[in-house]
């Protein structure tokens, strides 16, 4: 829902077997896993929300 | 055609769509090509629209009309955005669905509906500040599976 509070994010949730190239390209192995940006920054199991406000920091590093 | 969702499942849902506040704009974006999912995920959302006056749907494909899903950076099929509507003004929000919204991610389906109503996206305080403060763009794809 981190969408709704920025115009600039974008989220989108991907079923992943019926994308299974985009999800070997960013290696899913276990779900969910949110990528950041194409691959700058990943996170594996649902995080708390600074957790991922982290992951998003060092993703746009 | 048989219904994707059964008598339990749709009185379910109804209830839950009753806690919609404001109303939401639902686009989908099927495929003629190589698109297994895109029938029972049209016929799906259409189901889930029947259930709320607040939902308004509108069917589109990305090929005929691919302006609207470069607009809407739509890339898969089946796509699904949940947008708010107010009057003519559809607001995206980012909130994008890819794949069929089916087992456990009908669940989030139901949510995103219900959060993109409500307009408030329920983070915390800290949270909401750092989204704020951002100048480049964010595009958080999660990977989840059906079950």
């Amino acid at each position: 829902m981190m969408a709704m509070e920025s115009h600039l994010v974008q989220a989108e949730m991907v079923e992943a077997t019926e994308f299974p190239e985009l999800a070997d390209r960013h290696h899913v192995s276990g779900v969910p896993q949110t990528t950041i940006n194409d691959g700058a920054g990943h996170v594996v199991g649902a995080v708390p929300e600074p957790n991922l406000v982290a992951a998003i920091l060092e993703a746009l590093q | 055609m048989t219904k994707l969702l059964n008598e339990a499942i749709e009185k379910q849902v109804r209830e839950a769509l009753a806690g919609m506040k404001e109303p939401v704009q639902v686009l989908f974006f099927g495929s003629q090509q190589n698109c297994p999912a895109c029938g029972d995920t049209r016929q799906l959302v259409e189901e889930v629209a029947a259930l709320s006056d607040k939902i308004s749907l509108a069917v589109h494909d990305v090929d005929a009309d691919a302006a609207l899903a470069a607009q809407y950076r739509v890339d898969k099929t089946p796509g699904l955005v949940i947008a708010a509507k107010d009057g003519d003004t559809v607001t995206d929000y980012g909130v994008r669905l890819s794949g069929i919204p089916a087992g456990h991610e009908f669940t989030t389906l139901i949510q995103d509906l219900l959060i993109v109503s409500g307009r408030d996206s329920g983070l915390g305080a800290a949270t909401r500040e750092f989204l704020k403060s951002l100048e480049k763009p964010v595009h958080l794809q999660v990977f989840v599976t059906p079950t």
